[in-house]
């Protein structure tokens, strides 16, 4: 068993001015709640890592992979693993998330740098999440850090973390992080009726990363270490733009920031059907795309616009507008920021404003 | 096995200077939150009596067999009014034969609860308000499953949406019973659902009372719709809903809207004092028609002459309505003018002068379906208009038994 921190709400005061009423909201008194049943209570249980936790250096067996486009997460940076069991492959396929064998474990580390300019140092660990694959089904599981960054604990109900740390350009930032419950883990990782990976795929995995033994393809490492089988011709596989690239075209970048960001959601199978829009990069039908689309049940979310994306006019966009607000009940993506990503929305503004 | 949950008053503080009532607020966020994910197949968990107060959405995903409960709907209440995280009050998803029951959520930052992809929801006696009325920031829909099948809706309560308090979407064997919905743009919702039963309610003083809608581009589209025995009134609210949501275009003083779909049965409903309209019929070609003149008010906005084609060119869909039925209602209409705020309540009021109408079709062509099954039996006392909308409302025509029942046959089932 182990004790559930709360948070602690002391008081909020609304409006002692006005004629508002005034709301006052007591603390939550703790409970215990044993989580044994649904997970390991320790990261260090798993042996993922060797020396000091905090360093995240895999151990045998542990590989890292990262996404040529991430999901925006507040600006935490992520270090990411992949645990494919001995003697167990991933088969190749082009469009989709790899089928994983079971028993595969993926490990997303979240963190901040104090100085955003030296991203290596002063390291602040939030929390680890992991997808296990359990008999083929997936399960998600939160891990949060402890302050001394010794161990991180199972959490089921999230937590909210203030974090603050110096941007590029010297600037201070402060935010309020939100590490997600485990249904809010679902929220995003949902298809159907089952939890599914959403990045490690053949486009997104289509990227050099530093090895050992030098900069390598990922799909060519994994292939060439048996962790996948039936690789084509690597010129034959197509490639997720990385949208944080400028070299690459505009159209490209900003589809694949709208992919990774949206799509998992705003997909055919996926949790934001009922609206109508769909956003992965390969989706040719303009009216699925948003242009020209009438808002099904956005609520004040239309912003009072009539349609998801006009061309030429991104101030006219609902798309724009919500991607943009901070507002819990219009903006979008709905979980996983508090802040703006002032990079991607230019990006998809600038996208906009090249339609015709 | 039970859940409860403990709480207890740690500290209090108060305004010394001002005299409005101080209402105290528990938090019992992070055990109940905490609950709803740990809770197995099977359980009933048991809301305490009170007022809480949540920061973020409440979800409950993947379960089967649950029941939630409160202490009863003035009794266990749930707000969101300091929330800073998450669309809705309440998410339910992913799950089979759940039943909420006897509590309230307020004041939601989007839509007070949502349950999405449940098969079997039953929702019984929750109210769902914005505390302070009618507003347009206020969340869009009070009570709103999506993609379910199995739905009951029965003795809730819905105030305050700024676009429906009770909204069913895209969803299968519907029933909407013994409700209340009022000041909310629409009272009831049913959008491209299947198999809907709507009796019993009363939607009042909301800007359109009852809507039946089928839009284009969705996972699924509506048809076979029963609503009957309600009591429809005053729905003379002001639209408060945000530009660009569909019900943002229903005129004040809507009693019953029928936009697109098929196979639908309207009977023994008291239709009384919506001033504009009491029942409309009408096809989406008309909301594009309208929606165009909207966007050609604002010249900034460009190319967006696709946007009427965008339902043509989804082949599956209908936009016009037919095989719709209206019989043995009670129509009454004690309003002399309809809502002059709106370019359909001035048509009306030129139309139909001092005398609003009680049925509206908009005679709108369907080029595939020439006989459309529209049959109207309600005596010679109600006020019926075929608006000849295709052609600038030239051939107009008004009179109590102009939809002839001969020959129509509508399926229910």
């Amino acid at each position: 068993m182990r004790r559930i921190s709360l948070l602690v709400f002391v008081s909020v005061l609304l409006s002692c001015e006005s004629r508002k009423q005034e709301i006052v909201v007591l603390s939550e008194v703790e409970s215990a709640i044993d989580l044994s049943h649904i997970g390991k209570t320790k990261l260090s249980e798993y042996g993922f890592f060797v020396g000091e936790l905090k360093t995240l250096t895999p151990a045998a067996g542990v590989v890292a992979y990262t996404l040529n486009s991430a999901l925006f997460s507040d600006y935490a940076l992520k270090k990411r693993f992949v645990k494919i069991p001995e003697g167990k492959a991933v088969t190749y396929a082009a469009d989709d998330v790899f089928d994983f064998p079971e028993g595969t474990i993926l490990i997303k580390n979240f963190y901040y740098p104090a100085d955003f300019n030296k991203p290596e140092y002063n390291i602040r660990i939030l929390e680890t999440r992991l997808l296990i694959n359990e008999a083929g089904v997936w399960k998600a599981l939160p891990y949060i850090w402890n302050e001394e960054q010794t161990e991180a604990y199972l959490s089921v109900a999230g937590k909210t973390i203030p974090v603050s740390w110096t941007n590029t350009d010297g600037q201070q930032r402060n935010i309020n992080y939100s590490v997600p419950n485990m249904n809010q883990c679902k929220g995003c990782h949902l298809r159907g009726d089952n939890v599914m990976p959403i990045g490690p795929g053949a486009r997104q995995l289509n990227g050099d990363l530093e090895f050992s033994a030098g900069k390598q393809n990922q799909l060519v490492y994994w292939q060439t270490h048996g962790l996948l089988q039936g690789l084509p011709s690597i010129d034959a596989i197509d490639k997720l733009a990385s949208y944080e690239d400028a070299s690459i075209p505009i159209n490209d970048r900003a589809r694949a920031w709208l992919e990774i960001n949206c799509a998992h959601c705003h997909r055919a199978d996926g949790p934001a059907k009922n609206s109508g829009l769909y956003l992965l990069a390969s989706e040719t039908n303009p009216a699925r795309l948003g242009i020209g689309k009438a808002p099904v049940a956005a609520g004040k979310g239309s912003g009072g616009l009539l349609y998801g994306i006009v061309p030429g006019n991104p101030d006219a966009s609902i798309l724009q507008y919500r991607i943009e607000s901070i507002h819990p009940g219009v903006m979008m993506p709905e979980l996983g920021r508090s802040i703006t990503h002032t990079e991607g929305v230019a990006l998809v503004r600038q996208w906009i404003e090249g339609l015709k | 096995m039970r859940y409860v949950i403990f709480f207890s008053s740690v500290l209090c503080v108060a305004c010394a200077t001002h005299k409005s009532e101080t209402r105290v607020w528990q938090s019992i966020e992070q055990s109940l939150q905490t609950q709803l994910i740990t809770i197995q197949d099977g359980d009933t968990l048991f809301m305490p009596e009170g007022n809480f107060m949540f920061t973020k959405s409440l979800a409950m995903e993947g379960k089967s067999n649950i029941t939630i409960r409160g202490k009863g709907i003035d009794k266990t209440i749930l707000s969101f009014k300091n929330q800073i995280e998450g669309a809705q009050g309440l998410l339910v998803s992913n799950g089979r034969n759940i039943t909420l029951e006897d509590f309230s959520i307020e004041d939601a930052k989007g839509d007070n609860l949502k349950v999405s992809e449940v098969v079997g929801i039953t929702l019984k006696r929750i109210r769902s308000v914005w505390a302070d009325g009618p507003k347009t920031e206020n969340g869009a829909y009070a009570l709103y499953p999506v993609l379910c099948k199995h739905v009951l809706i029965d003795e809730c309560i819905a105030m305050g949406s700024s676009d429906a308090g009770i909204y069913v979407g895209q969803s299968d064997s519907v029933i909407i019973r013994n409700s209340k919905a009022y000041w909310n743009v629409a009272g009831i919702e049913s959008e491209n659902s299947r198999w809907v039963e709507i009796y019993g309610n009363e939607a009042y003083e909301n800007t359109g009372g009852i809507l039946i809608f089928d839009l284009p581009g969705l996972t699924q589209y509506g048809h076979t719709t029963k609503v009957y025995n309600n009591n429809i009134h005053n729905n003379n609210h002001d639209n408060f809903a945000m530009k660009g949501n569909i019900v943002a275009s229903i005129p004040p003083g809507t009693g019953v809207m029928i936009l697109a779909t098929h196979n639908l049965e309207l009977t023994g409903n008291d239709i009384i004092d919506n001033k504009t309209v009491g029942t409309g019929i009408i096809s989406y070609e008309l909301v594009a028609a309208l929606n165009e003149g909207e966007v050609e008010q604002e010249a900034s906005i460009g190319g967006v002459q696709t946007v009427a084609n965008n339902f043509r060119a989804d082949s599956l869909y209908n936009p016009f309505p037919y095989g719709i039925y209206i019989h043995n209602n009670n129509y009454q209409n004690s309003k002399w003018f309809p809502a002059l705020s709106h370019d359909i309540g001035k048509l009306f009021f030129m139309k139909s002068f001092m005398n609003p109408p009680d049925i509206v079709y908009d005679g709108i062509p369907d080029p595939n379906r020439p006989d459309r099954q529209i049959c109207v039996q309600q005596g010679d006392e109600v006020i019926v208009i075929n608006l000849d909308a295709a052609n600038d409302f030239e051939n107009l025509k008004k009179g109590a038994r102009q939809f002839n029942c001969e020959g129509v046959k509508i399926s229910l089932r």
